[in-house]
C-alpha cells in the first residue's frame, strides 16, 4: 500500500532523512517512532506528497507521488501534527469543504460528512464554531477531515501530541477503531511508545534521518522492552552519526590543510 | 472547477468572520463619501459664481459628469491603492501562518486552482465595493442629469483597477508568512504605480518618459474614469493580472518545494 525507495531530504545543507526504504502491506498499523527532529514529519510529508524528496520515490496506493500525485493525494488521509483547521468555520461545513476538495462525488459528500462527523464523536458539536471547541475535539476535527473522503490510508503525524489522558484515551480507541475498520493502513508517529504497544502491529525508528528499526511488534518484544529498543538504536545513532560528523570535520580539516 | 469554486466560498466566508473587510469597506465609503459630497458642495458653489460672472463658455464645460464624478472616482483609486492590499494581504499569508495550507498543499488540488479560488473571492469582494461606490453618482442621477455611460465606464475603469491590484497582492502575500508585510508592501507597490508617470516627466530620454508613462496605473484609469474606453488600457490592467496570477501560482508552486 505504501512503499518508500530509498527517500532522502535534504534542507540547504541539512539532511533530514537519508536514504529511508520501507514497504507497508494492506491493513498494516505502523508505529512511527524516533526522537524529535529525527525525519518523522519529513517522512510523512513526503507521503502525503507535501513535500518533494531529493532523492529517491514513493508509491501510495499504487500511484507514484511523483508522476501521478493527484490520484495518491485522493487515497490518502493526512493529519498534520497541528490540525489544518480555519477556526472561524462551523465542523460540518469544514469537513463538507475538505470533501470536496477530495473530489468526494457531490452526492455522496452529505452522508460521507455525517459519517465522518460520526466517526469521530463530533455529532454534537457539528454545528459548532471551531474556535470554540476544546483542544481534544480540534484534534477530532482533524481525524474528521483525515477520513471524510474514506481514504485507504491513513497518515497521522502525532495525533495525541498535547492532550490529556483521558482524550489521549479517547483519540487512541478512535483510532483503533478507524484502523480497524475496512482494513485501512495507518502511519502514525507518535513519542509514546505505550500507544504504539496499543494500536500497532509494526514499528518503525528512525534516528538522525535513517531508519534504524523495521520490525514487527511480537519480534521487537522478545529484544527487550519498546523503551530499552529504542534508547538502544537511538543512542548507536547518536554514536554513528558523531562518527559521521567527525570524520567529515576532520576530511574537511585535511582539505582545508592542502594549500 | 468545483475545487476553485469551494476555495473561493471558503475564502469569502472566512472574509466576513472577521471585522477586518467590514471595517475597510465603510472606512473606505466614509472618505469615498466624504470626497464626493465635498466636491459636490465645491461644484454648486463655483456654479454660481461662474454664473455671476456671466462667462458662459465656461458653464458649458461645467457639468457634474466631469467636475464632480470623474475627479472623485480619481480620488477613490488613490483610496483603493490602500484599501485593495489590505484586503488582499491575508490570501496566502494567513494560511501559511496558521498552517492550514497544508490542507491545500495535500488535497489533489493544482496550484492553479488554489490561486484562481483564492482570487475569485478577493474579485467577488471588489464587486462589492464597486457596487457600492456606484451608490455615490446614483444619488445625483436622481436630481440632475450625469452620463450614465460614462459613470458605468467610470466604475468598471476603477473595478479593473481594484482587480489589477488584487492579482499583484495575492502574489505578494504567497511569498510570505505575514499579513502585515504582504499589506505594507502591497500599499508600497500600488503607490510606486500610481507615481510613475510623475516621475516619467523629469526624465531626459524620450524613450523612457514613455516606458515610466506605461507602467504607471495612473496612465490607464484616468481616461476610463472619463470614459474613453481605451483598448491598451484593457490590455494593460489584463497583463498585470495575468502576469500576477502566473508568478503567485509560481510561488504557490514553490511552497511545494521547501
Amino acid at each position: 500500500m505504501i512503499k518508500a525507495d530509498a527517500l532522502t531530504k535534504r534542507y540547504g545543507g541539512l539532511t533530514a532523512i537519508r536514504g529511508v526504504s520501507f514497504e507497508i502491506a494492506k491493513g498494516e498499523v505502523v508505529g512511527f517512532l524516533g526522537p524529535n527532529g529525527a525525519g518523522k514529519t519529513t517522512t510523512m510529508r513526503i507521503l502525503t506528497g507535501y513535500l518533494p524528496p531529493s532523492e529517491g520515490s514513493a508509491v501510495v496506493g499504487g500511484f507514484d507521488l511523483a508522476r501521478d500525485p493527484s490520484a495518491a493525494k485522493r487515497v490518502t488521509g493526512y493529519l498534520p501534527e497541528t490540525p489544518p483547521l480555519y477556526p472561524e468555520m462551523r465542523v460540518c461545513d469544514y469537513v463538507r469543504y475538505v470533501a470536496t476538495l477530495h473530489d468526494v462525488p457531490r452526492a455522496q459528500r452529505g452522508a460521507k460528512v455525517e459519517r465522518a462527523i460520526h466517526a469521530c464523536g463530533l455529532d454534537a458539536v457539528a454545528d459548532r464554531v471551531i474556535r470554540t471547541l476544546s483542544k481534544g475535539f480540534r484534534q477530532r476535527v482533524g481525524l474528521a477531515q483525515a477520513i471524510v473522503h474514506e481514504p485507504a490510508v491513513l497518515i497521522l503525524d502525532e495525533p495525541t501530541s498535547g492532550l490529556d489522558p483521558i482524550q489521549i484515551a479517547e483519540i487512541r480507541e478512535l483510532i483503533r477503531r478507524l484502523a480497524t475498520e475496512e482494513g485501512r493502513t495507518v502511519i502514525l508517529s507518535t513519542h509514546i511508545l505505550a500507544e504504539v504497544e496499543a494500536i500497532c502491529q509494526r514499528v518503525l525508528l528512525i534516528a538522525y534521518g535513517q531508519l534504524r528499526v523495521d520490525a514487527r511488534l511480537d519480534a521487537l518484544r522478545e529484544q527487550g522492552s519498546l523503551e530499552q529498543v529504542f534508547v538502544r538504536e537511538v543512542q548507536a545513532a547518536a554514536s554513528r552519526d558523531a562518527d559521521a560528523a567527525a570524520a567529515t570535520a576532520a576530511a574537511a580539516a585535511v582539505v582545508e590543510a592542502e594549500p | 472547477m468545483s475545487h476553485v469554486l469551494a476555495i473561493a466560498g471558503r475564502e469569502l466566508r472566512s472574509i466576513f468572520a472577521t471585522p477586518v473587510a467590514y471595517v475597510l469597506i465603510a472606512v473606505y465609503m466614509l472618505f469615498a463619501g466624504f470626497v464626493f459630497f465635498a466636491s459636490l458642495g465645491m461644484f454648486l458653489v463655483q456654479l454660481e459664481q461662474i454664473q455671476a460672472m456671466g462667462m458662459m463658455q465656461l458653464l458649458e464645460r461645467w457639468n457634474l459628469q466631469d467636475i464632480v464624478i470623474a475627479q472623485s472616482f480619481s480620488t477613490f483609486a488613490i483610496f483603493l491603492a490602500f484599501v485593495v492590499p489590505l484586503l488582499a494581504m491575508r490570501a496566502f499569508a494567513e494560511e501559511r501562518a496558521t498552517g492550514s495550507i497544508e490542507l491545500l498543499l495535500t488535497s489533489p488540488v493544482s496550484s492553479t486552482e488554489i490561486v484562481l479560488g483564492k482570487y475569485l473571492a478577493i474579485a467577488a469582494l471588489l464587486l462589492l465595493v464597486t457596487v457600492l461606490t456606484g451608490l455615490y453618482p446614483l444619488l445625483l442621477f436622481a436630481y440632475g442629469d450625469p452620463e450614465l455611460w460614462q459613470t458605468l465606464s467610470g466604475l468598471q475603469t476603477l473595478l479593473l483597477y481594484a482587480l489589477s491590484l488584487a492579482a499583484l497582492c495575492c502574489f505578494i502575500s504567497a511569498l510570505t508568512r505575514s499579513q502585515i508585510v504582504a499589506g505594507l508592501v502591497g500599499v508600497a507597490l500600488a503607490l510606486i504605480l500610481l507615481l510613475i508617470p510623475f516621475a516619467a516627466e523629469s526624465s531626459q530620454s524620450e524613450t523612457m518618459r514613455g516606458v515610466l508613462r506605461w507602467l504607471g496605473s495612473s496612465t490607464h484609469y484616468e481616461p476610463g474614469l472619463t470614459g474613453e474606453v481605451r483598448s491598451e488600457d484593457l490590455a494593460y490592467f489584463g497583463l498585470v493580472i495575468l502576469a500576477s496570477l502566473s508568478m503567485a501560482r509560481a510561488a504557490v508552486d514553490s511552497l511545494r518545494w521547501r
